[in-house]
């Protein structure tokens, strides 16, 4: 027992503290879309909504282009075997009161609709967003742009597009005018609220301090914020401009004869809704399926795009 | 213990700040003045609400002012400045904020946090410099390289901290302001971020104007100590006069405020609240004036007299307490 352990300095070496250690970050590292979609992925329902969604795409770009659907040709009008077919393999929506293909039509309408949305709701949003930027930043902006914006929102914007399609002669690039011409200051008024939310924040005023211009803020620090809430307008935009474009031709002031539109059928094929119900049902069902799943696919991915929903 | 004729980097004279809100103005800050040394560390102290970050902010120009100069290098700055002066001076002042979690962009990565004020000034003659500069920065502020990718959300508030030191430094500033920089911060993190701050005056020559309300963290960082009350500076003294002689009421108050560690003693405390309606304030108006040499007070003759005696009194029993 005599071997007793003996402690002195020799038994203690130096050992460095590493201090970097401590500063590591053991998460994986986070990227932004990389987690937008993840999150949006984990929806089934966004899933589903997305598949119909493409599948509406693709058929209201491509069928027209195969079928070679024309509006005006009505080369069965004096065919009578050929109106008012049922649905069958032949025709799958049926041929309404003139021998037209219903499906084909549908189509070629749902393409006009979907192209006047889409095009109303980019340019909308585009304007809508730089306008809305620099009104919220700037209060000379503001002083003018808010009677602009009293001045247009008290005139019903229905009247606004009536006008527009009564002076300018119905047409496609005629009705997409009409719709984005007041409608961008609506989303500007809500790019200027949201901007004047985080247009104070402590960091903008450290980026102010650092020296960065107030582009360099608003591209940099305000519309990174700002995708989510953008992503909701425009999931609410593109099925308000379908249905606006279904009511308007269903009013008689969007397009003419000359083009199908989803609107129109609804409004022609209307008057058989009890004798040939599937004429009229059938083209709603189609309208209704589009808003439906674009709404949900948009809700779902502005859901996504907000970071606070990353962390789960 | 000051030498004479040190070279003044900021000169405040009359300084007067004022907002307005639907036509009623509020005078923040009132006649202001006070001059920082180079090289000094010079600490505004008050209750919230006085008024202290509205000064650091006039300073930087984020607050527009109504009167009064400030003058830095021998040049006004809160006028007009012409493009090149102003980013200049930007460059020349930078501030640390005080909420971590605030002041840094969440949606952009570390790396662009800290590069933002060398994109803006083009500091750097390659995109090899630049990342030299980013990785340099990080870490004289303690932290690693691969934290460049990250984004601040991921980060403790510590080590946001000291992204937003990294953040100024990087800049290469002369004088910096740095409002409350601990005050949100965990007590185990304060002294790292404070030293870190420290490192980098000895290493650069740095000025800090230092806005605190935590007198402790004051008085161990700080080199001159001003006193804020309602907008208006009361005293203004170097750090050891100000505890061993405060003469101004609310700086007595203020540093009596103070907890002690010994539940005896505050326990026995006598306290003085300061109550401005139940001062004498006969006598012409009080203005800031030298007492001792480097110490200010805001006072009028009558009140000078009475701070004269007080002032022997507090010498004479600090001289018992030494024999004792």
């Amino acid at each position: 027992m005599s071997e007793e352990k003996l402690i002195n300095e020799d038994s203690f070496t130096f050992y460095k503290v590493d201090d970097s250690v401590s500063e590591v970050i053991s998460a994986p590292e986070y990227s932004y879309w990389k987690s937008v979609f993840k999150t949006f992925f984990s929806s089934k329902i966004a899933i589903i909504m997305l598949i119909i969604v493409a599948a509406v795409l693709l058929m209201s770009f491509i069928h027209p282009m195969i079928s070679g659907y024309d509006n005006q040709d009505m080369s069965n009008i004096n065919n009578p075997s050929e109106w008012f077919l049922r649905p069958s393999l032949k025709h799958p929506f049926g041929t309404d009161d003139v021998g037209r293909d219903l499906f084909d039509m549908v189509w070629a309408g749902a393409r006009t609709s979907l192209f006047i949305a889409i095009m109303a709701t980019v340019i909308t949003t585009v304007i809508g967003t730089i306008v809305g930027m620099f009104w919220g930043f700037s209060k000379k902006v503001d002083i003018v742009m808010i009677e602009v914006y009293n001045i247009i929102s008290n005139i019903p914007f229905t009247l606004i597009v009536m006008i527009i399609s009564f002076t300018l002669k119905a047409g496609i690039w005629q009705l997409i005018f009409a719709l984005s011409c007041t409608s961008w200051i609506s989303t500007a008024y809500f790019i200027r609220v949201q901007v004047m939310i985080i247009r104070d924040r402590e960091y903008n005023l450290a980026s102010r301090t650092l020296g960065s211009s107030t582009t360099k803020i608003i591209f940099h620090n305000i519309l990174p914020y700002l995708i989510s809430v953008l992503v909701t307008s425009i999931s609410r935009d593109v099925p308000h401009f379908i249905s606006y474009e279904v009511f308007l031709s269903f009013i008689g002031v969007g397009l003419t004869e000359r083009v199908a539109s989803l609107g129109r059928i609804v409004q022609t094929n209307a008057k058989y809704m009890q004798s040939a119900p599937y004429m009229f049902v059938l083209p709603v069902f189609v309208t209704a399926l589009i808003s439906i799943s674009l709404y949900i696919v948009g809700q779902t991915l502005a859901d996504a795009s907000d970071p606070r929903n990353h962390m789960i | 213990m000051t030498e004479t004729n040190r070279e003044v980097l900021l000169d405040v004279k009359n300084l007067e700040v004022t907002f307005t809100n639907n036509r009623k103005k509020f005078r923040a800050v009132k006649d202001v003045s006070f001059q920082i040394y180079k090289g000094e560390t010079f600490a505004l102290v008050g209750e919230s609400g006085s008024g202290k970050t509205t000064i650091g902010r006039a300073i930087i120009g984020l607050n527009e002012t109504s009167d009064g100069d400030i003058i830095y290098k021998g040049k006004k700055i809160n006028c007009k400045l012409s493009k090149e002066e102003s980013k200049e001076m930007t460059r020349n002042i930078q501030m640390i904020f005080q909420d971590p979690a605030a002041s840094l962009n969440e949606r952009a990565t570390i790396s662009y946090c800290i590069a933002e004020g060398l994109d803006n000034y083009k500091l750097y003659k390659d995109e090899t410099e630049r990342q030299q500069k980013i990785d340099a920065a990080l870490e004289s502020v303690g932290l690693l390289p691969e934290h460049k990718s990250r984004y601040p959300h991921e980060f403790s508030g510590g080590q946001r901290q000291r992204v937003g030191v990294a953040r100024a430094m990087v800049m290469e500033p002369e004088f910096i302001v740095a409002d409350e920089p601990i005050s949100a911060l965990d007590v185990s993190i304060r002294a790292q971020v404070l030293n870190l701050m420290n490192k980098f005056k000895i290493e650069r020559g740095l000025t800090y104007l230092f806005i605190a309300h935590d007198l402790s963290v004051v008085r161990y960082f700080s080199d001159r100590i001003a006193v804020i009350n309602k907008g208006r500076i009361v005293e203004i003294a170097p750090t050891e006069d100000l505890f061993a002689y405060p003469l101004h009421p609310y700086t007595r108050s203020l540093l009596q405020s103070v907890p002690m560690p010994d539940p005896r003693i505050e326990k026995n405390k006598e306290l003085i609240v300061y109550d401005e309606s139940k001062r004498d304030l006969s006598g012409e108006k009080p203005k800031l004036r030298e007492i001792v040499k480097d110490h200010y007070v805001f006072m009028n003759d009558r009140e000078k007299a009475e701070y004269e005696v007080q002032l022997q009194k507090m010498i004479e029993e600090r001289k018992q307490l030494k024999v004792g």
